[in-house]
């Protein structure tokens, strides 16, 4: 145990990245689900045809591939776009953390893709026909109407992307993120203590996951608090 | 840099050497993960508090975890303990196989109990107390009626995580072996050429779940035969 | 659809933000391992640490640079540096003509040798007199190697049927080694002898084989690797690390944290002052 001492600060710090990540692909996933169920409920065939490849692709593929090929990758492309624009640019580099995030919201997205979609369909078209009898124009029905119904009926599948979104940042220690895995093998190497390492690291992790299904449950009272009144 | 479609090609058959690796974690996985899943169901739904409780702590831990995390304390954490090294089960943990196997095994069985829990409570309560009214006993009704039943509803959600699970192999890259991701990321480090050779990658990746996904269609149209309109005779 | 545009545009914005454009720059980002004692590793202070990390201080410190750190698993450390993740690799990596053909070295700052690693005690006889390895001693053994690195090109030269297992790191492998995983493994001698044989960890592992340093596999030494297409970059490099050289400060480096000399001129072998 002993051992541990002086890997603290590091431990914390690493704690922080994961909450940063967690953060920056928890965005991006809600952005690119709700771009990708709000193009498979559109009519227009070629964004139905884009977002069922997108769906298929990234949850059929393992997510360390998704995320190698995303930080060595995506360099190569935004270079070569990047230099349309601008020849004078050598070159453009997206840095661990972003290929991180990026990778794992566009993975995550997939998923929620998926359930936003259902829950979208779940919520009764006679509220979204009312709101265009009342005058409302399909962004302000989309924001005002349909989404905070969507939002309780996505709640439960949610909580389990936001515990897959938590777990998939582990895979960034890969690339070199200094989050909490990489801090154990850090630490692994200096002490030779790898089960006691990352032990720690579970650990901290089962803290973290712990925490969001707390908040889930709590999310998804407040959701249906206006159900539960009705006895 | 320019992108390469031949190398694309070329290495496929290259990395494919990777998918007997792959197929056989899979295999090993799904069959010990199946079978631990239903033990740590029966111990979850026993109603008895000291099985109960292991039960759900085992789900909260594997399930709150990352795989990653998991891999690196069984294959590099437990050779750390002695009594491990000593120990009956060395000769398995021994080899990052087998490690892959027990970590990937106990990582879906926490996930594969909680679907099949999902399905056995989705049966109706009706059916169970006919079964009662004729004098089934307790493990009959279990065995003869709420299985089946339970099984075809926690299909399409055990699928899910069948892929997951077969997603979670490419980490074992990480520990020495040479699965399809393994094989390719080999192959990365002598080519330098890693958005081609991932590409290859995750199109097999992409056609082995296809073909998983045909497969549990299949098998999901076969069990809910009886529950299509005018299917009877 | 103005919805759906915003949130693509707002997206586009994003992803344009992240990717950072460099033109200027001297502020050289430096990729390495960060988990390879003695070389480059983090103490537990959180400070980069090592002699790579000390080469490299010095040399940005005569061409007027400054560093920044890069962590990165051995096996992409060439595809990285080939796609913009660093400028320089002070990483311990040997200057080998199949590695010139991708990238550029600057002049060798350490010498660049392999070893084999066994269990005390077993006589496992596996190089000749000559210093040739005997194949058929390695039938039954299991030999632990890092991935991408010169110890596996030699091996799949010289020993192409052996059993090998490829490892992301050589803490890994030294762990796998101590734990009976793997029978040998190939690494840098000056690497285990300090941080796995002299400590309780490798208190039963010798050396069982002799030094290998074949210029075809090994190289020249190790060096640092940079880009193609900057030879600016290599000749300010090259200048400081000769400075370097001449006024002993490499030596210096080295003996910081070993009590043998590993620059190429005077390297005598491991042990050996």
């Amino acid at each position: 145990m002993a051992a541990l001492s002086g890997w603290w600060d590091d431990f914390f710090f690493g704690t922080v990245m994961v909450l940063k990540v967690f953060a920056a692909s928890l965005v991006l996933a809600v952005i690119f689900g709700l771009l990708g169920a709000s193009a498979k409920l559109s009519r227009n065939r070629a964004a139905q045809v884009l977002a069922k490849a997108y769906t298929v692709v990234f949850r059929g593929t393992p997510e360390l591939v998704v995320l190698l090929l995303f930080y060595f990758g995506t360099a190569v492309v935004l270079t070569r776009i990047a230099q349309i624009y601008d020849p004078q640019i050598k070159f453009v580099d997206v840095p661990p953390f972003w290929a991180g995030a990026i990778a794992i919201g566009l993975i995550v997205g997939a998923y929620m893709t998926e359930t936003f979609r259902g829950a979208f369909m779940g919520v009764a078209h006679g509220q979204v026909e009312a709101a265009h009898a009342l005058g409302l124009t399909k962004g302000q029905t989309f924001f005002y109407v349909r989404m905070p119904q969507m939002w309780r009926l996505a709640l439960p599948n949610f909580g389990n992307h936001m515990l897959s979104i938590m777990k998939d940042t582990a895979l960034i220690s890969i690339v070199g993120l200094e989050e909490i895995v990489f801090v154990g093998q850090m630490a692994t190497a200096v002490t030779h203590k790898p089960f006691l390492m990352f032990m720690t690291v579970a650990l901290i992790y089962l803290a973290i996951t712990t925490v969001i299904t707390i908040l889930t449950w709590w999310l998804e009272r407040y959701a249906n608090s206006h159900l539960e009144r009705v006895r | 840099m320019n992108f390469d479609f031949n190398l694309i090609l070329s290495s496929l058959p290259q990395i494919a050497a990777g998918l007997g690796i792959t197929l056989k974690l899979m295999a090993y996985s799904t069959a010990i993960g199946l079978v631990l899943a239903v033990l740590i169901l029966l111990m979850r739904i026993s109603g008895r508090w000291y099985l109960t409780w292991p039960a759900m702590g085992y789900i909260y831990f594997l399930r709150g975890t990352p795989i990653l995390v998991q891999i690196f304390i069984i294959y590099h954490g437990l050779p750390q303990l002695d009594f491990v090294r000593e120990s009956v089960l060395w000769p398995v943990l021994r080899e990052p196989f087998g490690c892959c196997v027990v970590a990937l095994s106990l990582n879906s069985s926490a996930y594969i109990s909680e679907i099949l829990r999902g399905g056995v409570l989705g049966v109706d309560k009706g059916v169970n107390e006919a079964a009662r009214a004729l004098g089934l006993s307790a493990p009959q009704r279990f065995i003869y009626i709420v299985t089946p039943i339970a099984v075809r509803l926690a299909l399409p959600a055990y699928s899910n995580e069948f892929i997951s699970m077969m997603k979670a192999t490419a980490l074992a890259s990480t520990v020495t072996l040479l699965d399809i991701t393994g094989v390719a990321r080999t192959i990365v480090s002598n080519t330098f050429a890693p958005f081609e050779i991932f590409i290859a990658a995750a199109l097999i990746y992409l056609a082995m779940a296809w073909v998983f996904q045909v497969g549990f269609g299949k098998l999901e149209d076969y069990l809910g035969k009886y529950t299509k309109r005018g299917a009877s005779a | 659809m103005t919805m759906r545009k915003w949130v693509l545009s707002a997206a586009f914005a994003a992803i344009g933000a992240i990717a950072t454009a460099t033109a200027q720059a001297e502020t050289l980002r430096v990729g390495m391992e960060c988990t390879y004692a003695p070389f480059n590793f983090r103490a537990p202070g959180g400070e980069m640490s090592g002699y790579d990390v000390d080469v490299a201080k010095g040399v940005a410190q005569l061409i007027g640079a400054d560093l920044q750190y890069v962590c990165q698993q051995w096996d992409g450390m060439i595809p990285a540096l080939l796609t913009n993740k660093f400028d320089l690799i002070v990483a311990s990596m040997s200057i080998t003509d199949e590695r010139l053909q991708k990238m550029d070295f600057s002049v060798p700052y350490r010498v660049s040798i392999g070893r084999f690693l066994g269990p005390k005690g077993k006589d496992l006889k596996l190089f000749d007199d000559k210093g040739k390895p005997i194949q058929s001693s390695f039938k039954n053994l299991t030999v632990g190697v890092e991935r991408a690195s010169t110890y596996a090109k030699w091996i799949e030269a010289k020993l192409p049927g052996a059993n090998i297992r490829l490892y992301d790191g050589a803490q890994a492998m030294l762990l796998d080694l101590r734990n009976g995983r793997v029978d040998v493994a190939i690494t840098n001698p000056m690497k285990a002898y300090l941080e796995f044989l002299s400590t309780d960890q490798g208190a039963k592992f010798e050396f069982v084989s002799p030094a290998i340093d074949e210029r075809e596999y090994f190289g020249t030494g190790v060096g640092i690797g940079i880009r193609k297409g900057q030879e600016d970059l290599v000749k300010r490099v090259n200048g400081a690390l000769k400075t370097l050289i001449e006024n002993g400060s490499l030596e210096k480096y080295g003996h910081k944290y070993f009590p043998f000399s590993i620059s190429p001129e005077n390297w005598k072998g491991v042990g050996v002052n």
